[in-house]
């Protein structure tokens, strides 16, 4: 587009949909400033959410299996846990991580404001930056990406680092002997989870009667016998009343019909009960910016609010609050800035637990459709007929793919076991370009891998699997 | 397979002319929503569907006359409409006539089974569904995952249930047939061999089962048909005669179509379309929704080619629709600015008669160069003809009005100059002289413009003419106009006089290639024999299409046509 080199953009938060739009933005010809609170762009993803909680999984998982190798004959000792160096190597990953990214935008020319924004008009912010002065920036289009934070629960709020959110959860400060996680979703059973390895007790609170809602049961289900083992308790259909700090941790109380322990005392609590948008920006008011009931900045399919030059994007404008999500409509929006027609309207955004055995999902889940009362078929493939998933010994797991029985055509995809998260990737692009049983079955997939069990669910589908013996009925 | 047929569309309304589809083969629609226009005698309404699923083939076309009880189109997923409050809350395959594929064969339901209300479960014998033996030494399990719900129908061999045993998940079969009445276990709940899974519905109640079918049916028709009459009401207050007498006068609100208009025009809660992202995009930047374009790829995927074939046939549908007689392609508009920056205005939809006018005037408009040629006609004797022969007129059911003369003048007209009666086919380059002479005359009504044609003019007489005038007249006015008087009109004649003017400029009525019109007579001063006298003269104008007719031409049409108003002699020797 040929107006474009002239835009002068600004991009509020330098997460992953924040910088991935600077940085296109860049790459289009238009001039960017991004404003960020931290020192160099990354946002909760790379300072505090999936990037350090990842690199403290991998030397969960790394622990679970020196433990698990006893079963192949291999005996290692316990491990001799050196948390100051832990830490050093997850903070070195987000250092060198956000580092590069400050080189990224210094190589796009993207002007770079450590600092906070506030607005003036639809136009100008206010930007008061980390040295203490303030400048007043105005300029064609601004994004939002914003993010969100931590929701709180005002009746379990303490005062006290035994009470932790996610980001106080990742700073390791040490290894509690018991620890809370009141919340059953994915933050709390990863966080949860790099605990239990280290060698806290750990407790799972959730109000609801299952772990991970949203999921389907039969892939929750692997991961909640593991974690039955690996946890102290799994306390489903409870809530937690109240928590009161006392001499030797903090005393909680529990509610709900399958209590049988009324109150106990934890090492420390970890509060992981969903995130908030970030949509309390000062100024937004001297905006025609719109915010919905819940909190999230409302924004058509090309991610612009309702001020024609204000853009929004990521967890800031809805669920799901996903760096991949917040990315992909960062690029949206600017080509939307840009003058392209585009439209933010993925067939599938793929969610990940990066617990062990991972779970990952894609496109339409068997609960929704049963929700929609919708004629789905589904295909499911068992590891235990896996030849890879028997040799690292994790037969736990199973892969299916839902299908529209008229056309055969792949509509979701489900996994749960080791390496899901990855093998998802595979099922996301067969929903996208809206590939048919017949084209995955086809599709020659490497063996021995694990990559081979989404090929299976597609033969499952058609009565010939190999390596199982389900012929279709009917 | 399910059919759409046309539904009742009130009372003596038996058939009507197709005017436009809005819908095509691979199209999705939901119940409610409007595929076509149907032109009645009594108006223009938008029919809605009664099904919901996928146009498979359309058994009409534009144009054509379809009567009540015909089938439009059939649908591919042939399911009718969900029961609005009959059915169980979850819909098992309905009772269409072929099943989807995947539903077992094995054992349908007991057909027309007699009502055996005595014997519960006579089709199987069975009335539940207990956990079997598993193997050796394996007593439960933990319920994985459920295939069934209440009011599904199992067969033997179907699996039923994932169930996680100490050495595999494995899937549970049926034992039994029938439908499922009521689930007695819950996911994640441990099961034990011998355990009651679910239980079955009596035969009798089996039986009776496939009966909602027709009655959801009828439901569907009797909602089209509500809402349709909620159409005709949208048509203006004109059209109560359509709706029978004891008949509540339907509720907006039965009426869905702003919502189904929503969701054409919004694009929130649309299945993801059957096409890669790189297609999406190809498509978005042509402006072209692609949820309208059929893919040909295998289970409907969408390709750039796909894409490409749906912008031609739009490009060229809409080339024709400019070029040729078609409807419904109105030219777009320059944006119009906010009039109620400088007050109150009230937005009513265009609908009926004054909508086919819209449509219809520009496009003669834009097709026909057009010409008017005035004149004036001394009509002093010819009234005192007139005055002569009302009585006459009278007796025959008519009135001796100017009109009713300048039919026959017409008609004589038309036969002397055969290119007034003509039209044009400029795709083949040919001039149609027509061998009738139909004129149409424009006649004003509550409802706007209508134009009933009388045959034959050039075969009747002014008395006879006379008759057919006011009777044709009374039937517009009380919408009694079938489309067949509508039809075939070879010239038109437009009479203002009855109200005033002097002259003005008619549209001439494509595929026609003139018109006449009349102003109002006046008594004015002639020059005759060296002396003004009072004469009464009526002003004529003649619009024509230029592309036909020379302007000497329509010069000399019209002075022949105020002659034989002077001297109605000359009908009798050259008409």
């Amino acid at each position: 587009m040929s107006d474009t080199p002239n835009l002068n953009i600004a991009v509020v938060g330098g997460g992953p949909g924040g910088y991935a739009a600077a940085f296109l933005a860049a790459d289009l010809g238009m001039k960017v400033t991004l404003i960020d609170r931290e020192l160099n762009p990354g946002g909760v993803c790379l300072y505090r959410g999936c990037i350090p909680s990842k690199a403290l999984l991998h030397i969960a998982k790394l622990i679970e299996e020196s433990r698990h190798a006893k079963n192949w004959g291999v005996e290692f000792a316990e491990p001799n846990i050196d948390l100051a160096r832990l830490r050093s190597f997850k903070e070195g990953v987000v250092t060198k991580l956000t580092g590069g990214l400050g080189q990224l935008s210094k190589q796009r020319k993207v002007q770079y404001i450590q600092g906070s924004a506030s607005f003036e008009n639809s136009n100008t912010l206010r930007v008061a930056k980390a040295d203490g002065t303030e400048v007043s920036l105005s300029f064609d289009r601004i994004i939002l990406a914003t993010g969100s934070r931590p929701a709180v629960i005002p009746t379990l709020k303490l005062d006290t680092p035994r009470m932790m959110d996610s980001t106080g959860a990742l700073n390791l400060s040490d290894i509690p002997k018991t620890l809370l996680v009141i919340g059953g979703g994915y933050i709390g059973l990863e966080l949860g989870s790099v605990y239990a390895a280290l060698g806290t007790r750990v407790s799972v609170v959730e109000m609801l009667p299952g772990l991970l809602p949203g999921a389907d049961r039969d892939l929750v289900l692997p991961l909640q016998k593991k974690l039955e083992k690996s946890f102290e308790a799994i306390l489903l259909n409870t809530t937690v009343s109240s928590v009161k700090e006392e001499a030797n941790g903090i005393r909680v109380t529990f509610e709900g019909a399958d209590v049988k322990e009324r109150e106990k005392v934890f090492d420390k609590v970890l509060v992981s009960v969903g995130r908030k948008p970030n949509s309390e920006i000062a100024g937004l008011d001297k905006t025609q910016v719109k915010v919905g009931p819940k909190g999230f900045i409302q924004v058509n399919k090309q991610l612009q609010t309702d001020d024609p030059a204000i853009y929004a994007i990521g967890d800031v404008v809805g669920e799901p609050m996903l760096a991949h999500k917040a990315s992909h409509e960062g690029r949206t929006a600017v080509e939307a800035i840009a003058g392209h027609k585009v439209a933010f309207e993925p067939a599938a955004i793929p969610a990940v637990v990066f617990t062990d055995p991972e779970i990952a999902w894609a496109g339409l889940t068997e609960t929704q459709a049963k929700n929609e009362n919708r004629e789905v078929k589904v295909a499911k493939f068992p590891w235990a007929a896996s030849g890879r998933a028997m040799t690292i010994d994790r037969i736990e797991g199973a892969t299916k793919i839902i299908f529209d029985p008229k056309t055969e055509r792949v509509l979701g995809v489900g996994i749960v076991g080791a390496g899901a998260g990855e093998l998802i990737a595979e099922g996301v692009l067969a929903i996208e370009m809206a590939a048919v049983a017949r084209d995955v079955a086809l599709t020659i997939h490497p063996h021995p891998t694990l990559s081979e069990t989404v090929m299976e669910s597609a033969e499952v589908f058609f009565g010939t699997s190999t390596h199982i013996y389900r012929p279709k009925r009917g | 397979m399910t059919e759409f047929k046309l539904p009742e569309l009130g009372e003596n309304i038996s058939q009507g002319d197709l005017v436009r589809l809005m819908i095509s083969p691979g199209s999705s629609i939901t119940e409610g929503q409007p595929v076509m226009e149907l032109e009645t005698d009594k108006a223009v309404v938008e029919v809605p569907s009664s099904v919901s699923g996928t146009v498979k083939e359309i058994r009409v076309k534009e144009g054509e006359k379809i009567k009540v009880g015909q089938v439009i189109f059939t649908l591919d997923n042939g399911a009718s409409v969900k029961a609005p409050a009959a059915a169980a809350p979850k819909a098992e395959p309905v009772a269409a006539p072929p099943a989807p594929a995947e539903t077992p064969k094995t054992a349908p339901p007991p057909a027309a089974a007699a009502p055996a209300a005595s014997r519960p479960a006579a089709a199987s014998g069975a009335t539940e569904f207990k956990l079997p033996e598993l193997g050796e030494n394996v007593t439960q399990g933990d319920l994985v995952r459920l295939m069934i719900a209440p009011g599904a129908q199992v067969s033997e061999g179907q699996p039923v249930m994932e169930l996680e045993t100490d050495k595999a998940v494995v899937e549970v079969p049926s034992s039994v047939n029938g439908t499922v009445k009521e689930i007695l276990v819950k996911q994640g709940q441990k099961v034990k061999v011998g355990q009651v899974i679910f239980t079955l519905e009596g035969a009798s109640a089996a039986a009776e089962k496939p009966k909602p079918a027709p009655v959801e049916h009828t439901s569907g028709q009797q909602g089209a048909r509500l809402a349709f009459q909620a159409a005709i009401a949208a048509e203006g207050k004109t059209e109560e005669q359509a709706l029978p007498p004891d008949q509540p006068a339907p509720a907006p609100a039965t009426f869905s179509m702003p919502q189904q208009l929503d969701k054409v025009a919004g694009s929130e809660h649309r299945e993801p379309v059957p096409a890669g992202p790189d297609v999406r995009r190809f498509a978005r930047e042509l402006g072209i929704d692609i949820h309208n374009v059929k893919g040909t790829g295998p289970g409907g995927r969408i390709s750039k080619d796909d894409i490409k074939a749906y912008t031609k046939s739009v490009v060229t549908a809409a080339a024709t629709a400019s070029a040729a007689p078609a409807r419904g392609a109105l030219p777009a508009q320059s944006p119009l600015p906010d009039f109620s920056k400088w007050g109150g205005v009230e937005r009513v939809s265009m609908r009926g008669v004054r909508r086919k006018t819209a449509e219809h005037l520009w496009e003669a408009w834009n097709t026909i160069p057009h010409v008017t040629q005035h004149d004036k006609a001394d009509i002093t004797e010819l009234e005192q003809l007139r005055a002569k022969f009302a009585p006459k007129a009278e007796e025959a059911g008519g009135k001796m009005t100017v009109t009713a003369i300048a039919l026959k003048v017409c008609a004589s007209a038309l036969k002397i100059f055969p290119q007034f009666n003509a039209s044009i086919d400029m795709a083949k380059e040919e001039i149609i002289y027509k061998q009738y002479i139909n004129v149409g005359v424009a006649v004003d009504t509550d409802r706007g413009l209508l134009v009933p044609v009388i045959r034959d003019v050039d075969k009747k007489n002014i008395v006879e003419l006379a008759a057919e005038m006011s009777q044709i007249s009374k039937k517009a006015r009380d919408k009694k106009l079938t489309l067949a008087d509508l039809e075939g009109g070879t010239f038109t004649i437009t009479n203002l006089g009855g109200i005033g003017g002097t002259a003005f400029t008619p549209i001439v009525n494509h595929p026609e290639v003139a018109i006449l019109g009349m102003s109002r007579s006046s008594i004015e001063p002639v020059w005759v024999d060296g002396k003004f006298e009072p004469r009464k003269v009526l002003p004529l104008s003649l619009s024509y299409d230029h592309r036909l007719i020379d302007g000497a031409d329509a010069a000399r049409f019209l002075r022949w046509i105020a002659e034989a108003f002077e001297q109605p002699f000359l009908l009798s020797v050259q008409g």
